[in-house]
């Protein structure tokens, strides 16, 4: 019985060990190097209204300002 | 948010259109556009991925916690999809400088 929840606890832990390795793995950037004069990577992205809107329809049209911002309700 | 909101017309008028974005779900970025009337599109990258994509990920010590979202960066793109100019942190709060770039290829065009 004994052994039996050692080999539950230890299964359990490595699962956890594999997970957190995962989480890990997911937060590291995927391209660090949008740089001036480089391609910027294209997005298709939802708005406070529902409206969808990628970068690639802008092409051959407008310029687009892509301006990343902390949080909503952030000061500035 | 609300400074791009005041330099509207002048980037608009240099045919730029301004996205804003960050990792808030769309109820919270709508709430905020109604408070601050910022009337051009703010997107949600809710997860974080194209904020990784543009490698300004970043966890800020808040609440004694650590929460992630993107840097302030400011990417000024042309129509062919090529980044022209950058700012970054403080020098992204104001907008002028976007300003005057778009207005100087506007010139050019």
């Amino acid at each position: 019985m004994r052994k039996t929840s050692i080999a539950v606890l230890l299964a359990c832990s490595l699962v956890n060990a594999m997970a957190l390795a995962q989480t890990q793995k997911e937060s590291a950037p995927l391209a660090p190097n949008v740089k001036v004069g480089g391609p910027a990577p294209d997005f298709t992205l939802m708005d406070q209204n529902g409206q969808s809107h990628s970068l690639h329809d802008y092409r051959g049209k407008k310029n687009v300002a892509l301006a990343f911002y902390l949080w909503a309700f952030s000061p500035t | 948010m609300r400074s791009f909101q005041q330099n509207l017309a002048k980037l608009e008028a240099a045919d730029t259109q301004v996205l804003g974005v960050s990792m808030d779900n769309p109820y919270v970025n709508k709430a905020f556009a109604d408070e601050n009337g910022v009337t051009f599109p703010l997107l949600s990258d809710f997860g974080g991925t194209v904020t990784r994509q543009y490698g300004i990920y970043k966890e800020y010590d808040k609440f004694k916690t650590k929460i992630p979202a993107a840097r302030r960066v400011t990417y000024l793109i042309d129509t062919n999809g090529k980044v022209v100019e950058m700012q970054e942190d403080a020098d992204a709060v104001d907008p002028t400088k976007t300003v005057t770039a778009c207005e100087r290829r506007k010139l050019k065009g």
